[in-house]
């Protein structure tokens, strides 16, 4: 079985993998994180810990899941705050998992009302053993409007509690980012500005993933009403690319823990690609359980070995120069599609979406069965391709627009 | 042996596992499904409907042109039709049409919907002679047309082989009651224990109607000369009538020879296996390379564990021993059964019709015998499976209806 190091320092920390528990129902207590670890996970963020004055007090039932055709969990609704446990108790599962797993990573992810809260729970997790603080600036559900992601679209007040947090902790510290913003670099800049080492994106989008249409209400209903809540898991994953990217455009060699929607090996490398150093992941992990960690770690080794790369750090960030803004894209050539008429099985989706979708350039067959290009109408925008269900249709020849210079071979396509 | 002869053989999709298998579908652009369905049933359309969770829509379109959509769905060999030209053959295999319209009219059943309509009364009525199934498409479609329809059945009850043929395993009795009740629904009238010829004149069905439809299927079990008068034989079907109408609850010996290779072969030797049969050996004149029966109803009796030899031909009969020859290799077999049930062909029983037929078949092309009479069923041209009987049961009566000047 292959293997190779997976570790990775980030913000002065030696995590033995990038894969961490996000703070949220999968790490919530002693037993879950024990398991985790014991599974493989790098690290844990402890479900964030709040101050002993704010009770939760959480609704039943409290998640939902957006499906298509027959694949369940393509999104994920979840309705939970922080964790429900006292701050006693928590804090007591902290020490107790250092002192079993010195040598794993434990985070302390913590919420205060105001600076106070906020000064003391850096203290006290300090205390309890983290190894790193995650401030949660974003999560989208808290029955306070002094917590949560209200606080993450307000750079003043972000930057006034990363300081408050500071004041009582030297721990590395990361911010983690609401996505229920336009722009997140102002935050995330604010929040370096008032401290922060780093940053962690994204937490959860505001949603409302179903409706019940026999009765008119958002799913899942709590007697008779439903809420506006965080939707996570797959169907998220190019919001928070995208972020990150903008995160790393904005700030040059910002450290990023990512987070949302990894399930798979790939999933990971992309968020590595575009800048992140360690990840988090919940939503697989509810659907899965702690073991998807495993293909996640193996996958990665066989990519990095594919890739000839010995650190994981080394691929941190290495896509970030090839997303460049849209008017500094080649707008040059053209890419036709080439047809295997031998892979094709005459299914007709190439002419129904190019005819319905696009311009009208795939000439069908109908005694043969075949598609074929009209280059005359073709514009080389490659829906074809993605619906193809056999992959016979690939990039073919390269031609240049009329008057356009340059040669079509030197393209990268 | 577990299974039982009144229950579904097959399992049915859920309103999960549906989705699953419409997933599979590729929606292809004029679907090859959709043109290699005789009874124009659509499935390229219905299946789309159910991948974008529009199951009343597609009942609708079953309905649309096959008023026997959940009898089909069941009993029709799919891989003939259908499934045959199925693209995503090309990737592994066809996509389970037939479990799809299950799962689409039990729905339809399930939630109580009434698709079929009767059209506005034009003041005709059509007489239909037999209650099989191109009758009953035939009774449906006239009705949506505007025609009152009267049905005239010899036997008790309707449904003609498909109550009195086909097993229990795969078209369940109640699957049958309820089509027919839609089929009544429409205002369709029944006259039971009334035979055409027997108890009425066909001359006196044509004073009194505006046209008459001879829906006669080939009910009559075909004889080979070795096995007659022999008390240990039996035709498939007076068999698989008398397994249908005990519910199963009969007795039999404990070693049975089938005689034939279609599906009524099949259905005679799963549903022997099913009652508790230990030996079940059917033997067969067709070599598996040009086997008759579908898929399902061959791989559903070997799945049962019934013995099947093929390629031979009986050469004497004595009392229960049975001596066959291969037909082209030089090879002889004697079993020694108690019991001998032939599956070797039906015909039609059409005394008294006046009908032309040669090789239980009208000799003329289409659907109208004379200026009131028309046919449908096994005795029309064509396949004389169920999907053809409801495409033909169509076709006749709008053939009925453009003779007395409606437009089609």
């Amino acid at each position: 079985m292959i293997n190779k190091d997976l570790s990775v320092e980030f913000l002065g920390v030696h995590f033995e993998n990038p894969f961490c528990l996000s703070s949220s129902p999968v790490g919530n207590c002693y037993d879950m994180c024990k398991k985790a670890y014991d599974c493989g996970w790098g690290g844990v963020v402890f479900k964030t810990i709040g101050p002993k004055h704010f009770l939760i007090d959480e609704v039943s039932p409290r998640f939902d899941a957006l499906t298509k055709e027959a694949t369940p969990f393509v999104g994920f609704k979840n309705m939970e705050q922080i964790a429900e446990h006292s701050l006693e108790e928590n804090l007591a599962d902290l020490r107790r998992l250092k002192a079993e797993y010195p040598h794993k990573v434990l985070i302390a992810s913590i919420m205060g009302t105001n600076e106070e809260d906020w000064t003391e729970l850096a203290r006290l997790v300090e205390e309890a053993g983290a190894d790193m603080i995650e401030m949660n600036l974003s999560c989208p559900q808290m029955t306070s409007h002094a917590m949560g992601s209200d606080v993450g679209a307000n750079p003043e007040l972000c930057k006034k509690y990363c300081a408050a947090v500071k004041r009582g902790s030297k721990l590395p510290m990361l911010a983690k980012m609401t996505p229920n913003i336009t722009d997140m670099v102002p935050v995330a800049k604010a929040c370096l500005e008032g401290g922060a080492d780093g940053i962690a994106a994204i937490n959860t989008i505001k949603s409302i993933v179903n409706l019940d249409l026999q009765r008119y209400i958002g799913l899942p209903i709590i007697n008779g009403k439903s809420s506006i809540s965080g939707y996570s898991g797959k169907a998220v994953k190019p919001v928070a690319l995208r972020f990150i990217q903008q995160l790393r455009s904005g700030i040059k060699d910002l450290p990023i823990s990512g987070i949302g929607g990894i399930e798979t090996w790939e999933d990971a490398a992309e968020f590595i690609l575009l800048g992140a150093t360690t990840l988090q992941v919940t939503t697989s992990i509810m659907q899965y359980g702690y073991r998807v960690v495993e293909d996640m770690k193996n996958g990665l080794m066989h990519y990095m070995e594919e890739q000839g790369v010995d650190r994981l750090q080394d691929l941190v960030g290495r896509a970030n120069p090839n997303l460049i803004p849209a008017e500094e894209l080649d707008r040059d050539y053209i890419v036709y599609p080439k047809i295997d008429e031998e892979k094709c099985i005459g299914c007709g989706r190439c002419y129904i979406s190019c005819y319905d979708g696009a311009h009208q350039a795939m000439i069908w067959n109908e005694a043969k069965r075949r598609p074929d290009c009209d280059h005359e109408k073709c514009v080389g925008c490659h829906l074809c391709l993605l619906v193809c269900p056999v992959k016979a249709i690939s990039a073919g020849e390269v031609v240049m627009k009329p008057g356009r210079q340059g040669d079509p071979a030197s393209k990268v396509i | 042996m577990t299974r039982k002869y009144t229950e579904e053989l097959e399992r049915g999709y859920t309103a999960l596992t549906v989705m699953e298998e419409a997933q599979r579908c590729l929606l292809c652009h004029d679907a090859p499904c959709t043109q290699a369905c005789p009874a124009g049933t659509d499935p390229g359309r219905f299946i789309r409907s159910v991948r974008f969770r529009n199951f009343k829509g597609a009942a609708e379109t079953i309905r649309e042109n096959n008023a026997l959509g959940a009898i089909c769905a069941r009993v029709c060999p799919t891989e003939r039709y259908c499934q045959k030209g199925c693209s995503r053959c090309g990737i592994d295999k066809p996509i389970d049409i037939g479990g799809i319209q299950r799962f689409v009219t039990d729905f339809e059943a399930q939630t109580g919907m009434e698709i079929l309509k009767a059209g506005p009364e034009n003041g005709l009525t059509v007489a239909i002679v037999g209650s099989g199934p191109s009758a009953l498409q035939a009774a449906a479609t006239l009705r949506a047309l505007g025609y009152g329809v009267e049905i005239f059945e010899a036997q008790e009850k309707a449904g003609g082989y498909l109550r009195y043929g086909i097993p229990e395993y795969r078209l369940p009795e109640a699957v049958l009651e309820h089509e027919l009740s839609l089929i009544e629904k429409l205002g369709v009238k029944f006259q039971f224990k009334t035979k055409v010829g027997q108890d009425i004149s066909l001359a006196e069905l044509k004073e009194r109607y505006a046209a008459v439809l001879l829906a006669i299927g080939a009910s009559q079990a075909k004889m080979l000369d070795l096995f007659r008068d022999n008390d240990r034989v039996e035709s498939a079907v007076s068999f698989l009538a008398r397994v249908r109408q005990n519910h199963g609850q009969i007795d039999l010996p404990s070693n049975v020879l089938v005689i034939g290779g279609g599906d009524v072969a099949m259905d005679v030797s799963t549903t022997l296996k099913m009652l508790g049969v230990k030996n079940v050996t059917d033997v067969v004149y067709e070599e598996f390379c040009e086997f008759l029966a579908s898929e399902k109803e061959l791989r559903g009796a070997q799945e049962l564990g019934v013995t099947i030899i093929d390629g031979y031909v009986p050469t004497e009969c004595r009392e229960g021993v049975v001596t066959f020859k291969h037909r082209h290799i030089d090879s002889q077999l004697t079993i020694t059964v108690e019991k001998i049930i032939l599956a070797v062909g039906q015909q039609v029983e059409a005394a008294n019709l006046e009908l032309p037929l040669v090789k239980n078949e009208v000799e003329f092309e289409g659907y109208q015998a004379d200026t009131k009479v028309f046919v449908t069923g096994d005795i029309a041209h064509g396949d004389k499976t169920v999907v053809w009987a409801v495409k033909k049961g169509r076709e006749a009566a709008m053939a009925i209806h453009q003779s007395l000047g409606g437009k089609a």
